[in-house]
């Protein structure tokens, strides 16, 4: 393989263009990661430097600051670089602590969860 | 270039490049420049002009937006991006890009083997 010269490396969809930049990995489990790209190959296995999971339920959200990342190319649906001139998130949304971020994750899974068992429990209702 | 570039090459090379279909690579490789709608597995629908394509049908996008930005806030400021071409469920095209003839013409030469 030969090295692209610059334009082709902006002109290509090889993840080059991305390198050294802040970008969003969103993960196939629905995941949030942000961080610096640092190294990549032709599977989309990314390296993520300062890498931290964003978590966001209802108008909250949280950074649960994880660490240097490797992710495993399967995993990833789509990489996205970030605009720094924009604001990340629309300006209701309210940054919280990791703590409060997690208590209300588990909230709102407890709740998902009792409505599944809900449902099925008047599965015998019938009802759309 | 494109696809009637493809089907020369096909056609010169005696249809063995690389053992695989490479149509539609050729295909949406004509379309860059071009503003698609991409539908992923996920159900996330993002609009943008394509920027590149390449063999898996790994796609960049510039100029995204989301079609329910309310559902997805977190990629407000994401403005490109690179979605691998295996959780891609659907491409909406511009009508006017999608030449049926073209397309059909060079299936069937496939199937003859180039």
């Amino acid at each position: 393989m030969s090295w692209a010269g610059p334009d082709e490396v902006f002109l290509s969809t090889s993840l080059a263009s991305y390198l050294d930049k802040k970008l969003l990995v969103l993960l196939r489990d629905g995941r949030k990661l942000m961080g610096l790209l640092r190294s990549f190959d032709q599977f989309a296995n990314v390296v993520l430097e300062g890498a931290c999971e964003r978590v966001i339920v209802g108008d909250l959200y949280s950074d649960i600051p994880l660490g240097l990342y490797i992710i495993r190319g399967e995993n990833v649906v789509l990489i996205g670089e970030l605009d720094l001139e924009k604001d990340e998130l629309p300006p209701h949304m309210t940054r919280v602590s990791v703590e409060e971020i997690k208590g209300a994750q588990k909230a709102e899974r407890e709740a998902t969860d009792l409505k599944g068992s809900m449902r099925k429990r008047m599965e015998f209702l019938d009802y759309d | 270039m494109g696809l009637s570039f493809y089907i020369y090459e096909r056609s010169k090379l005696g249809g063995v490049i690389g053992g695989g279909l490479q149509l539609f690579f050729s295909y949406f490789k004509d379309l860059v420049g071009r503003e698609v709608t991409v539908e992923l597995k996920n159900d996330l629908a993002i609009r943008g002009t394509l920027h590149s394509v390449d063999q898996y049908l790994n796609i960049k996008l510039e100029n995204t937006r989301v079609v329910d930005q309310d559902k997805y806030p977190h990629m407000l400021s994401v403005r490109n991006c690179f979605i691998r071409g295996s959780v891609v469920r659907y491409v909406q095209l511009p009508p006017e890009a999608v030449d049926i003839e073209l397309l059909h013409d060079a299936t069937r030469r496939e199937a003859r083997g180039g």
